[in-house]
């Protein structure tokens, strides 16, 4: 059965269809997920997909099975970013990964650009805001580590974080405004 | 364990060495597959204090919602009759009911998976009384309604509970016994047919088996003993080879 | 020690099915041999709280399965799949799962997602929704043996488990019994002796209610080596000599 007929079986209320929908498609959206989002969260964010996809079959137009897939990805990723709180910051990762195709290099490196713009926009590498940001949301370390290994507080770390949250938000919004709608 | 399953560990190769897409499966599938409880098994669940035994109830056949309309429709046949002719309907209809009802509480999980049910934590006895109450109250609850609603003296429409239960007792007894419902149903049709009948003979008219006093005593005496047969048979030590 | 049974007997009538056995089994998978009658099911009935013993001690789980709470308690870390067991056919293999789940009392927060691991445990992942009465006899097996392990049970009983399964399943059938016996007790009483060379760490051969060997599948091997006896493999020949031996005593005392 092709992509088209699973989506249309599983619309139908068809979980066999669904499975093989998933055993077929899980990997790659796990991949791409997994540039963006640590572990956890990536299965997590699959299992939201895979349930929307189940609710939302009947809405599907045959066509780019791929892409209507990673587009609810994509949602569910941000979906659970906002929810989080504190992850948000990873959104214009996020943003970034969602090209309009996949391999777009033009629109790549226009988010890479518009990333690394951001990430500047917190000050020199080795400031406070930087190196927070650095730790805990490049290199995934919990705030208690986080803390120890800068020497401050717990509390500290957090208002750090909150702080260049902001100031990456204020440099994101300078984004061409076509863009704006894909982020939040 | 068929060939071609792709899941169970088999998803080693297969996208990001640390995301585990079994769970993710597993996490989908459990939406997918489970029954969500509805709002009379959410309830059940929070009077009875048990999640096993509020599933127990609500998979009992004859407190599904057809078979419930379809006694309902009996019920309210019996309301309309007695209007029409004046003979109580509903008073013999409704013991009849019951019955069958309550011959179809020894359902399912219980019937024919009775050796598997023996060895839950939920007691197969708990289960059955549970499921014989609640299929007789709400038997009796309706009857009471529709004999009301067909306007029959006060000594009628309360008259029919005792042999109710009575007739109830017999349809369980036979249905344990035999580990039918079936010949549950058969036994208390029969037994209650039976009684009118005889009733009838004696005294001349049909309501004598609801109405008579002297009645009384036996039916409870009888359905006493029923039930002792129903927790005679529904004894762990049923060993049989 | 998950299960202690010290001289246990049972009764019915005038027959003994079980005439004194006394065994104990820790973690790990236990197989249960013998001819049919030999009294494995009642052994394994009492085992499941199913059938009460004429006599003799039981300790299960640590456990004592005469009192209601501890009964109780052992029902709920117990798994068990019966000889015989019958199937309400109009419900599907996801009901049938979640309702001996919910019967074992475990929180239903964690029933849909162990519902859904046994299910795709014992291969019928693309027949949860599928109403039992379409299902073959070794499909309606392997929904049973579901509804055994869904609990996560430290004792599980098996009686006859591979019962209409093909090569294939049963293959991977003692891989999941080694995969539980790290954890927990499995006990599986069969007839077919290769089940229980393929999976078992130790071997009780039981005949006429009575316990005639008790070890490994190895012990049992070499029971048959040199000794004639009838079988196509050297378990079958362990097997077959051990009961000739066994029922030969038997007749020679009386």
């Amino acid at each position: 059965m092709d992509d088209d007929a699973l989506i249309a079986a599983v619309a139908r209320g068809d979980d066999v269809a669904l499975r093989e929908l998933f055993q077929r498609h899980a990997p790659w959206l796990a991949a791409r997920l997994r540039g963006v989002l640590p572990a956890a969260e990536v299965e997590d964010v699959l299992q939201e997909t895979f349930l929307a996809v189940w609710r939302g079959a009947g809405r599907y137009r045959p066509g780019s099975a791929g892409g209507w897939l990673w587009g609810i990805a994509r949602r569910q990723a941000a979906l659970w970013l906002r929810r989080r709180g504190p992850a948000e910051l990873l959104l214009p990762a996020v943003v970034a990964a969602d090209g309009q195709d996949p391999g777009d290099p033009a629109e790549e490196a226009l988010s890479r650009a518009e990333l690394a713009r951001a990430v500047s926009a917190l000050g020199p590498e080795g400031g406070s805001a930087r190196e927070t940001w650095r730790l805990m949301y490049v290199e995934d370390k919990p705030v208690a580590e986080v803390a120890e290994l800068m020497g401050v507080s717990a509390g500290t770390v957090k208002s750090r974080a909150h702080r260049a949250r902001r100031l990456m938000r204020a440099a994101l919004r300078h984004r061409a405004p076509a863009r704006q709608g894909g982020g939040r | 364990m068929n060939g071609d399953d792709l899941l169970t560990g088999r998803y080693d190769n297969a996208g990001p060495h640390d995301v585990d897409l079994n769970r993710v499966w597993l996490g989908v599938a459990a939406q997918v597959w489970c029954r969500r409880p509805g709002p009379v098994e959410r309830a059940a669940r929070r009077l009875l204090r048990s999640p096993g035994l509020a599933r127990a109830l609500v998979t009992t056949p004859s407190l599904l919602l057809g078979w419930v309309i379809a006694t309902a429709v009996v019920l309210i046949a019996g309301a309309g009759f007695t209007l029409g002719t004046g003979q109580p309907w509903v008073a013999l209809l409704a013991p009849a009911v019951a019955a069958v009802g309550i011959a179809y509480a020894y359902g399912p999980g219980i019937d024919p998976s009775w050796e598997l049910s023996q060895s839950m934590a939920v007691g197969d006895r708990m289960v059955l009384l549970v499921r014989a109450l609640t299929v007789f109250g709400l038997n009796a609850a309706l009857g009471l309604a529709a004999s009301a609603a067909s306007g029959a003296a006060a000594a009628v429409t309360f008259g029919w509970l005792v042999p109710m239960t009575a007739v109830c007792a017999l349809a369980l007894a036979a249905a344990t016994v035999t580990r039918s419902a079936n010949v549950g149903v058969a036994a208390g049709l029969a037994g209650w047919v039976i009684t009118i009948l005889a009733d009838q003979t004696a005294e001349g008219r049909y309501t004598a088996a609801v109405t008579d006093p002297s009645l009384v005593l036996p039916y409870l005496a009888f359905a006493a003993c029923c039930v002792a047969v129903v927790l005679f048979a529904t004894r762990t030590p049923r060993g049989t080879q | 020690m998950n299960v202690e049974v010290t001289d246990l007997t049972r009764k019915f009538g005038r027959t003994r099915a079980v005439a004194g056995v006394t065994l104990e089994a820790g973690p790990g998978v236990f197989g249960l041999l013998g001819p049919n009658g030999a009294g494995k099911t009642s052994l394994l009935r009492m085992m499941a709280t199913v059938l009460p013993p004429t006599s003799g001690a039981l300790r299960l789980l640590g456990r004592d399965p005469g009192g209601y709470g501890p009964r109780r308690e052992i029902r709920r870390r117990l798994g068990y799949l019966p000889q015989q067991l019958g199937y309400y056919p109009g419900f599907t293999v996801a009901d049938f799962v979640e309702y001996f789940a919910l019967l074992k009392d475990m929180p239903p927060r964690q029933v849909p997602r162990a519902v859904a691991g046994a299910i795709e445990d014992v291969g019928l992942g693309d027949k949860a929704r599928v109403k039992l009465r379409t299902l073959s006899g070794g499909m309606l097996r392997r929904v049973g043996i579901a509804q055994a392990i869904v609990n996560e049970p430290e004792l599980l009983l098996l009686d006859e488990p591979t019962a209409g399964l093909d090569p294939e399943q049963r293959v991977a059938f003692r891989t999941l019994l080694r995969e539980f016996g790290q954890r927990a007790t499995v006990i599986v009483s069969t007839h077919l002796v290769e089940d229980v060379a393929a999976a078992c760490t130790e071997v009780a051969l039981m005949d006429a209610g009575r316990i005639v060997f008790h070890g490994t599948p190895a012990e049992l091997t070499a029971r048959g080596e040199g000794s004639g006896a009838a079988g196509d493999a050297p378990l079958e020949r362990g097997y077959s000599a051990v009961l000739a031996a066994a029922r030969s005593t038997v007749a020679a005392r009386s």
